[in-house]
């Protein structure tokens, strides 16, 4: 007996979001995205129950940006058991353990559809339990443990349930936008803390937010309440390009936008006509970043894990080795490594990780050099290995596609009509494609990082709000389309 | 066209998580409003409870 058969009874019944009967108008779709908008805004601020003053230090660190939450929120786990989760089932299903056929078989892509929830649930038990147990990520309140006589052992059990919640609604969350909204829950998330802290960087006022942002900067060093110095010594050019003036935080945003925004429209485009109806034409386009920047959220979510995990040994285990890992607690009360093991696989965070000449770090130089390497390597490859993955796991792959083209009743010109001769032309470029583009993902988003961004956002929080945004822009056109012309619902087989 | 969650043409744009046409009809379903009303209510609750502490 496989274990399809042991799981089925389970897994088939998991409890899902009800799915619309019938076309949800466009206006419909907008109202349940942005109400769900408001509510997961409204989540962000409100802080765990029984959690001490003080509010303890991030566990996901730096990774924050793109993991969404709230530190000390009820969505303290924010998208990272969703994360963590589906790098499992890439993985799994990557190197074909599963034996499941999402393409055709109704079964087993509900069967796929209950062992992705099952997981996520794991995953907030996995990651929820150390947050509260382990280390100061969460400290409980000793004033509530007395007022309610249930120990500190007692008030983290309610703080446990209390994000345990937030983690299964964040996931209900996306199944409702996903089903009855536009795009899908996660991107939206996503994009929503990065553009606040895109706005905070460059609208930032002191005392509103916690940093200044680029345009108030500019407003002191006008008015003269700050000094650049003369522009041309080296403190000066360093003030202008860095802080305050930002202006190389600028350039890299911009940048990015750029490169993404043309990267999207790169793409080998394959020829198709239709095989009974003469004249009528199509192209199926194979875009360079065609497994889109998602896989690179599973390359950050593992290197986040692995800190994750770092931070938690340091809390726990006095005596460990140095080899593995030094930490040194920093300004903002997050502990970071500073030697072993766990500091050369921590990702590259800012200017300051690296930039050893303005003294902000006080590493040598030759293992700065080897952090940066390592991480590039990670980016990289990773990008590259989870982007084939990715392709495989959602059905984009040259034998899913050529099967789809097939079942459209388009072939290619000057070939014989057969799913495997598509896919013998399509396996000339899809997986060179999504290799180079996972790559260059990878490569863009180290890059990024070295350089900086306005309101510190990270370069893999940008390049994926910037391709999410592209996506959505284009299923939003597309909505609008089927809402003028109700013929094309049927095209595109609603 | 019945393939899945693709409603893009022959490009499928698949999210993190991907949901599927075919479900089992043996599964719970949850109406989108109750998913929303608790998300507020539990909110809510939370933050009643840390003004009274």
């Amino acid at each position: 007996m496989s274990w399809k058969e042991t799981a089925e009874p389970v897994l088939t019944r998991m409890p899902g979001v009800e799915r619309p009967e019938g076309h949800v108008p466009f206006r419909r779709k907008l109202a349940w995205t942005g109400g769900i908008l408001v509510l997961y805004f409204f989540l962000t601020n409100v802080f765990i129950y029984g959690l001490a003053s003080g509010g303890g230090n991030d566990a996901f660190g730096q990774f924050r940006t793109i993991l969404a939450g709230g530190q000390g929120t009820v969505l303290q786990l924010g998208i990272g058991p969703i994360v963590t989760a589906s790098i499992v089932l890439q993985l799994l299903g990557g190197a074909d353990l599963l034996g499941l056929n999402t393409q055709e078989n109704p079964r087993d892509q509900a069967l796929y559809q209950g062992l992705q929830k099952l997981l996520v649930v794991v995953m907030c038990v996995l990651t929820g339990l150390p947050m509260v147990f382990a280390g100061g990520f969460l400290p409980a309140s000793p004033q509530l443990a007395q007022q309610l006589g249930i120990g500190l052992t007692g008030v983290r059990w309610l703080m446990f349930g209390q994000i345990l919640v937030g983690g299964l609604l964040i996931l209900f969350m996306d199944e409702v936008i996903s089903k009855w909204g536009v795009g899908s829950g996660i991107g939206l998330f996503i994009i929503a803390g990065v553009s606040q802290r895109l706005i905070g960087g460059f609208f930032g006022v002191p005392g509103v937010t916690a940093n200044p942002g680029f345009f108030y900067n500019w407003y002191t060093i006008i008015v003269g309440e700050q000094q650049l110095g003369a522009v041309l010594s080296s403190q000066g050019i360093l003030n202008l390009l860095i802080e305050p003036g930002q202006i190389l935080f600028l350039f890299t945003t911009v940048a990015i936008f750029a490169v993404v925004v043309y990267a999207e429209s790169v793409r080998v485009e394959i020829p198709l006509s239709h095989a009974r109806v003469k004249g009528a034409r199509g192209r199926f386009p194979v875009k360079l970043i065609y497994a889109s920047v998602l896989p690179m959220i599973l390359v950050r979510a593992l290197q986040a894990n692995i800190q994750f995990l770092g931070r938690i040994l340091n809390s726990q285990w006095a005596g460990m080795p140095a080899w593995l890992g030094t930490y040194a607690t920093s300004g903002g009360g997050t502990a970071e490594p500073v030697g072993g093991l766990f500091y050369f696989l921590a990702p590259i965070y800012s200017y300051q990780d690296w930039m050893w000449f303005l003294g902000t770090t006080s590493n040598p130089p030759s293992m700065i050099i080897g952090r940066v390497f390592v991480d590039l390597f990670i980016m990289v490859v990773g990008g590259g290995i989870f982007a084939i993955f990715w392709v495989e796991t959602a059905d984009m792959g040259p034998e899913a596609t050529a099967q789809q083209i097939q079942n459209s009743g388009m072939q290619i010109p000057g070939f014989r009509q057969s799913p495997g001769v598509i896919e013998k032309v399509l396996e000339r470029y899809i997986p060179q494609v999504t290799v180079i583009g996972g790559a260059l993902v990878g490569l863009l988003a180290v890059m990024a990082n070295m350089l900086g961004t306005i309101g510190a956002v990270s370069g893999t929080g940008l390049l994926l709000t910037v391709s999410i945004t592209y996506k959505l822009y284009e299923e939003i056109a597309e909505e609008q389309m089927m809402e003028m012309h109700p013929m094309m619902r049927e095209v595109f087989g609603d | 066209m019945s393939s899945g969650q693709n409603s893009g043409g022959l490009m499928s744009s698949a999210g993190l998580v991907r949901y599927f046409d075919s479900e089992d009809r043996n599964a719970p379903t949850v109406d989108p409003k109750t998913v929303v009303a608790f998300g507020v209510l539990f909110g809510v609750l939370i933050q009643v409870l840390n003004a009274v502490a």
